[in-house]
């Protein structure tokens, strides 16, 4: 096992990191920046180095100032938490050639899932199905249409060059795609100086679900079951569930079944977060691979009785899953997952600032990871979340109510949090019923403007 | 390990200055960490009406401690009582030199003249030596930090009276 783990992340997750060491007896070291001088993690670890002023790019994303960190200080493993350096594997490289384990997939494979189209190609070849499209770029209209009929409409037809909505068209039938692909070339041409296009199946509203993998170094895979994350606003998850109400147990048995085959066959090791999006008719499209321990694992952890976290540092310590896993994988129950942020509810902004008032719910069947305490500061430095706020019950409708209970117990002062939001979200009778798709929040916060 | 053992591993903590030593023998294992020097950092709260002693959400804020591993922290090396001292900061993490190399004479003794671009150390990082300039002009105060020991982001190096 390692002789020292260092933190290569800050707030909740570098604290949840700690916790598994703390459990597997390994000593941790912190790394700060300026801004964090005062942070749990900091306090919470047996050794602590400042890595530099406040901004990321200079701190909690400098190679050297954190290679450093885990040479002074002698630590042979670093674990990443998620974003920054996580699934970096330039960064990955650097501590294997500096002797230090990467609590991860080794670099090859972090950068293989980084490239959309490799990863798609090789979910494809296990059987995994992934979102038809024209493959290629479109030579005209007539070679669209006939893509879109094999396919089946509504289609998209995207720019090859860009993004952000320009040279997109979205197509419902046959005979619109005459117009749609002249319009998105002209419109191609002129924001990218490319008139190509590709084509792939339009969604019109897709139900996000990730599946949990874990793969230890000597070939075997586990998959823990889905996630739905479909309440996003931007792209930013708000609230997440395990299991999805919309996945049977046949989809997900059968699912699980060609994710272990072709993460057997890319060689993956460590945890992983596979990404889909389901369609109207309840089937599921391969969208990519999230080679990292994502913020919503504790949902996953609550289903399944595993310790992820701490999985994943006895897996990059050699062990095998036969030994971490006490059994094949059971669902028991249901989990929720609500991200409270600092942000003003009316302006989305964020709200950085002292916490004057702090009282974290309790008892039951609740959960609260979080690095924030009475007094501390909410840096305007990094992302706003200042906790996540877990709950489990026998199934979905008493984990929903112990949610609502604790999102009414849970007391932040001196920071506007998002909690009104997530109270409206639960109390929505499309949630309630398990209607959700990723256009939820949209149609609500229309709702509400339109109420006011 | 007997109790005779431990207080011996404990004397020689005492005596040689080392932060922290831990020893394995066969199943047992002892770790012995000198208790840290720089005061505790403690913020008070107001008393609160069901405030119980004890209770982790009235507890201070929490004292980030100073670095077990790394050197002292600015704070246990009390500065002189002068105003306007100016701190060398090390910009970097990594490990202190005094001199270019191990047999050769320091860059900067106390009560030197400096000048701006003058080099007064070195902090080597990742194998690579990194010469740190002075960006006053003054007199070295004092050297914070012994050769030789890691250093951190900020960590003051060198106090220097300003011409």
């Amino acid at each position: 096992m390692f002789r020292k783990v260092l933190i290569a992340n800050r707030g909740e997750i570098a604290l949840r990191v700690i916790c598994a060491c703390k459990e597997l007896g390994i000593p941790t070291v912190a790394v700060y920046s300026e801004a964090d001088r005062n942070s749990l993690h900091v306090r919470f670890a047996d050794e602590a180095v400042c890595i530099g002023p406040a901004k990321s790019s200079r701190s909690y994303l400098d190679f050297p100032a954190i290679i450093s960190a885990a040479e002074l200080t002698n630590a042979d493993a670093i674990h990443p938490g998620y974003g920054f350096l996580s699934e970096n594997a330039e960064f990955s490289e650097v501590c294997q050639a500096s002797g230090i384990q990467f609590i991860g997939p080794p670099p090859d494979v972090t950068r293989l899932m980084g490239f959309k189209q490799h990863a798609r190609e090789a979910m494809q070849k296990a059987g995994v199905p992934i979102l038809p499209g024209s493959g290629g770029i479109l030579k005209n209209a007539g070679e669209a249409r006939e893509t879109a009929a094999g396919i089946g409409y509504p289609v998209i037809l995207k720019a090859a060059a860009g993004g952000g909505g320009r040279g997109m068209r979205i197509v419902r039938e046959a005979s619109e795609m005459e117009g749609a692909f002249s319009q998105a070339q002209q419109e191609a041409e002129a924001a990218f100086s490319r008139p190509d296009l590709y084509l792939e199946k339009f969604i019109t509203a897709p139900r996000h679900i990730e599946f949990q993998v874990l793969a230890d170094s000597h070939g075997h895979v586990e998959v823990f079951g889905e996630r739905e994350c479909s309440i996003q606003r931007r792209h930013q998850k708000l609230i997440e569930e395990a299991p999805s109400p919309a996945v049977t147990p046949e989809l997900r048995r059968q699912i699980s079944e060609r994710l272990r085959r072709a993460l057997h066959e890319v060689g993956y090791v460590n945890a992983g977060t596979v990404e889909f999006l389901m369609d109207e008719t309840g089937r599921l499209y391969f969208i990519e691979v999230n080679a990292r321990i994502q913020v919503e694992h504790p949902v996953t952890e609550l289903i399944t009785g595993a310790d992820l976290v701490k999985a994943q540092i006895q897996v990059a310590a050699g062990m095998k899953l036969s030994e971490i896993l006490d059994g094949p994988v059971e669902i028991r129950g249901h989990a929720l997952e609500c991200r409270i942020n600092a942000e003003d509810p009316d302006t989305l902004m964020p709200s950085p600032g002292r916490i004057t008032g702090f009282h974290v719910p309790g008892f039951i069947g609740v959960r609260v990871d979080t690095a924030a305490y009475q007094e501390g500061v909410i840096p305007p430095y990094y992302d706003s979340l200042v906790a996540k706020l877990i709950t489990h019950g026998r199934d979905r409708a008493e984990a929903v109510s112990r949610m609502n209970r604790a999102l009414e117990m849970f007391i932040i002062e001196g920071v506007r949090t998002s909690i009104p939001l997530h109270q409206r979200i639960l109390a929505h009778p499309d949630f309630l019923a398990g209607r959700l798709d990723t256009h939820f929040l949209e149609r609500l916060e229309a709702a509400t403007r339109t109420a006011q | 390990m007997d109790l005779k053992e431990i207080k011996e591993l404990v004397q020689v903590v005492i005596d040689s200055g080392v932060a922290e030593l831990e020893v394995t023998r066969g199943d047992s294992k002892v770790r012995i960490r000198r208790q840290a020097e720089a005061p505790r950092q403690e913020i008070v709260i107001p008393a609160q009406p069901f405030a119980v002693a004890g209770q982790p959400a009235a507890a201070p804020a929490p004292n980030p401690g100073p670095p077990a591993a790394p050197a002292q922290s600015p704070e246990a090396e009390k500065p002189r009582q002068e105003e306007n001292l100016h701190f060398v900061k090390s910009p970097i993490v990594g490990t202190f030199y005094e001199a270019p190399a191990p047999d050769a004479e320091p860059f900067v003794q106390v009560g030197d003249h400096i000048s701006p671009g003058q080099v007064l150390c070195i902090i080597e990082s990742m194998k690579l030596m990194n010469e740190i300039e002075a960006e006053v002009s003054g007199t070295i105060v004092a050297r914070l930090v012994e050769n030789g020991k890691p250093v951190e982001y900020g960590q003051a190096l060198f106090s220097v009276r300003p011409d």
